[in-house]
């Protein structure tokens, strides 16, 4: 009986052991923050270059951070897919353990405030006078506002207006066709591609339209952004609309109906590639570069970076993308899509500032963006990981696999996204021009990019800002796009309009109210 | 008197103790080897029982698990009342018992199969490629499955049209996607499953199949009147070790596969739980699942295990 008595005590100590490791933990910054007595800044970023590996142990960088600024730096490497980051810190947060900084997208830094979990940072950019003129503007921090507070440090993410609208010139030229500037016209090439051998094989091996499903909560409403020129030609491009009297959810405009039937067409006529539901991004960049279809919408450096473009040359040394203009729609519309601005948000923990690290890391983030750490950061080491070129732009020269762009040299700029700004600088190193080794073509992606940018885009920035549905209200919004696209439910007025109406009732107009009020309070509404 | 009882008891107390420990010392290396799981499982398992309280608090990570509010019942309404909660049941115990009507009675024959094998070399092939899907991951599976079954130019869609038929988007079509999963499941994990099936057939006597066979008994008969009973009490306690986690229907793997066409027969308790629980941040909503998913096995274990004991006279406890 004792011995059961102790074994049953043990375990009721065992199960409450969690009771003295959740929610009073309280780090605190005992550190002189001196290079003999440093301060510990754990930073969980995202990695510039997924694929490659974490800075290693022996980056000059640590001794440069410790010796200058008194910071014992501690580095993580976040999973590079978005939803396991977000499982990463929520779980983490879940267990008030957050790291001292580290990135997070606002859907989740939203959740995280709510909890309380991180820091208000709005005295901190008087503090970085010279980040905070490089990378902080309004529109930034306007980005990590909530509830009128700022959480966050909202440095430029991916450039915007990086993709566009591409078709296969030497399929155009083949079958003797023009470049498409209607939807009318546009049926008529996707006809032609999937029923006329543009490639002259023999086989009935492609199709008119290539995409597949990239959405989010935000921006890109089911069926995605790679629908995008086609929803532009009906207006209904991007998953919010921002002109009056419109302002809402774009699936509100009777001309979402009218893409649909115009997207059901596409599909029942079979000039889409059938397999764009099934593809995940892998499978439709392999599918374009085995010459799968002749029209799609791709972002400018999985088009034209050379790693990228390279096995498309090798298989068809002929062939040839050419970025084409927003096609117009029966209505006048045209664009090739909506575009945000996009960030990338450093939140600082309520743990760490407690701790009183908040100035260490403003300390930190500012000397990163002194010409010191920005090259070391954004390059590495010159003359070891990189060299400038006679316009002073960093270039790999002949350094060879330790250069920056080398599989040695990669790593020592995995933190480069803390730093850089999309400047002209950095846009020029990061896209050289190249020539095609089969085909010997020029090729530049910084090209491509500026060329995407020239299209009409519609404004939608702000988007990111705005509130994200329930899960339900999310599936019932994507399931019943897709089913009427799939055929699973008929496309007619009257199942529209009960879609609508059941959209509305388990949520969508509460969510609609919601994001009509915050574009109001921001002023996004364009008259 | 009394004194005299009470030290004849205490006697016999240390001298059973005394016994325990001669026992614990005389099998040590197995009490060892027991410690290893027994403490992950205290860890992992027990330990953590202590935050299921959540589930009925208004769990705010800065506050704890303590010092959260109490709510009631109010995360469980929250999952009862989804608009999708009969839906994400139906579709969750779908795939559950169709993976167990499928993939169980399959596993029970290719473990048959390959002890009934007589050429070993061709035995060890078919193990070996039988077991092989158990290691790929989901994200592999889902490539290989995109190859085979992808409307455009998948294997067997080229095979359907070569034949004159039309072709079928197997991952987005509603009538063809649970069988995909319910398969592709099967497939992977055939071969990992029938290993319990095979250690238990290696226990069978063969003296039995030796017996029979000079009784005239032909091979279906063999089996029919030797191996499936000698089996059934493994099969029985597979049968009701598989219904404590009905409600975990694979998380993974429709993870994976689903798409938006498909949420209809897709969605399942935990993929729901993955999007509404632990993306919001709601993690007392996502316990409180988890316990009800406990708790649901559990009186399906204890049902079953009864229902056994009564039918077959073999029960797991």
């Amino acid at each position: 009986m004792k011995a059961k008595r102790i074994i049953a005590v043990f375990l009721i100590a065992l199960m409450a052991i969690p009771m003295f490791a959740s929610g009073s933990s309280e780090a605190k910054a005992t550190a002189a923050g001196t290079p003999e007595d440093p301060v510990t800044i754990e930073l969980w970023f995202g990695a510039a270059i997924t694929e490659a590996g974490m800075i290693p142990d022996d980056w000059v960088g640590y001794e440069i951070i410790r010796n200058e600024l008194g910071i014992d730096l501690k580095l993580s490497m976040l999973p590079s897919s978005e939803s396991d980051q977000d499982m990463r810190i929520q779980a983490t947060g879940a267990g008030n353990a957050l790291p001292d900084i580290f990135m997070v997208r606002r859907p989740v830094l939203v959740n995280l405030v709510n909890q309380g979990l991180v820091a208000q940072v709005d005295d901190c950019f008087e503090k970085m006078p010279n980040r905070t003129a490089l990378i902080y503007d309004d529109d930034a921090i306007r980005n990590a506002t909530i509830d009128g507070h700022v959480y966050g440090f909202a440095s430029p993410g991916a450039i915007a207006k990086n993709e566009g609208l591409l078709i296969r010139k030497d399929w155009l030229d083949n079958l003797g066709l023009e470049i498409p500037t209607t939807t009318d016209e546009l049926l008529e090439v996707l006809r032609a591609f999937t029923f006329d051998d543009p490639d002259g094989n023999g086989l009935n091996d492609t199709y008119g339209y290539g995409a597949f499903v990239e959405t989010d909560a935000t921006l890109k409403g089911y069926p995605g952004s790679r629908l995008w020129p086609i929803m532009g030609a009906f207006g209904v491009e991007g998953l919010w609309c921002f002109d009056a009297p419109n302002q809402g959810l774009s699936i509100y405009k009777p001309e979402f109906y009218d893409f649909m039937v115009f997207l059901k067409g596409m599909c029942d006529e079979g000039i889409i590639d059938p397999n764009w539901l099934s593809y995940k991004k892998d499978d439709f960049r392999a599918a374009w570069k085995q010459g799968r279809f002749g029209v799609m919408y791709e972002q400018n450096a999985a088009y034209a970076a050379e790693a990228n473009y390279a096995p498309f040359d090798s298989n068809f040394p002929d062939g040839e993308w050419v970025i084409i203009d927003a096609i117009t729609g029966p209505d006048g519309h045209a664009s090739i899509g909506a575009y945000d601005m996009n960030y990338r948000i450093y939140a600082v923990s309520q743990r760490a500032a407690d701790a009183g690290k908040l100035d260490k890391i403003c300390e930190l983030l500012e000397w990163m963006s002194s010409d010191e750490g920005y090259y070391l950061l954004g390059w590495g080491q010159e003359g070891v990981n990189y060299v400038f070129d006679e316009n002073g732009v960093p270039v790999a020269g002949d350094l060879g696999d330790n250069a920056y762009t080398g599989s040695k040299g990669q790593v020592y700029t995995q933190l480069r996204n803390l730093v850089f700004y999309n400047s002209d600088v950095e846009l020029t190193s990061r896209y050289p021009t190249y020539t095609c080794a089969v085909s010997g073509k020029e090729m530049s992606a910084l090209v491509a990019l500026r060329e995407m940018q020239s299209k009409k885009w519609t404004n939608a920035v702000g988007s990111s800002t705005l509130p994200t549905p329930s899960a339900d209200v999310q599936r019932f919004y994507d399931q019943s796009l897709a089913e009427f696209l799939s055929g699973a439910k008929e496309l007619t007025p009257e199942n529209w309009a009960a879609f609508i109406d059941q959209f509305n009732k388990i949520g969508g107009e509460a969510w609609n109210a919601e994001g009509v009020a915050a574009m109001e309070a921001d002023g996004l509404v364009r008259e | 008197m009394e004194k005299g009882q009470t030290t004849a008891v205490t006697a016999e107390k240390k001298k059973q103790k005394s016994k325990l420990s001669r026992e614990i010392a005389r099998h040590r290396s197995v009490y060892l080897l027991a410690l290893i799981p027994m403490i992950y499982y205290i860890i992992f398992k027990y330990v953590p029982i202590w935050n299921a309280q959540i589930a009925f608090k208004d769990f705010k990570a800065v506050q704890g698990v303590v010092g959260s509010a109490w709510i009631g019942f109010e995360n469980f309404k929250e999952f009862f009342n989804s608009f999708y909660f009969w839906s994400l049941l139906r579709n969750t115990i779908m795939y559950s018992v169709g993976k167990l009507l499928i993939s169980l009675p399959l596993s029970i024959l290719l473990a048959i199969a390959i002890y009934e094998c007589t050429r070993p070399v061709l035995r060890k092939i078919v193990q070996t490629l039988a077991y092989l899907p158990h290691f790929l991951s989901w994200v592999i599976m889902y490539g290989i499955l995109l190859t085979l079954l992808a409307p455009g130019d998948g294997v067997f869609n080229d095979i359907l049209k070569m034949f004159g038929g039309n072709s079928i988007d197997f991952l987005s079509n509603t009538k063809a996607f649970p069988w995909v999963v319910l398969f592709s499941d099967a497939w992977k994990e055939m071969g990992w499953s029938a290993i319990i099936f095979i250690a238990a057939l290696m226990g069978i006597d063969v003296s039995l199949f030796e017996a029979a066979m000079v009784e005239g008994a032909n091979s279906w008969q063999r089996v029919r009147y030797i191996t499936l009973p000698s089996i059934l009490p493994v099969i029985v306690t597979v049968l009701i070790l598989k219904l404590g986690t009905i409600l975990d229907a694979g998380f993974n793997q429709i993870f994976m596969l689903y798409s938006p066409q498909v949420y209809s027969v897709a969605d399942i308790i935990d993929t729901w739980v993955y999007r509404q629980g632990l993306l919001e941040f709601k993690f007392g909503l996502a316990t409180a699942v988890g316990l009800f998913k406990g708790v649901f096995g559990m009186i399906l274990v204890l049902f079953a295990n009864w229902i056994s004991k009564k039918v077959t006279e073999s029960a797991l406890f």
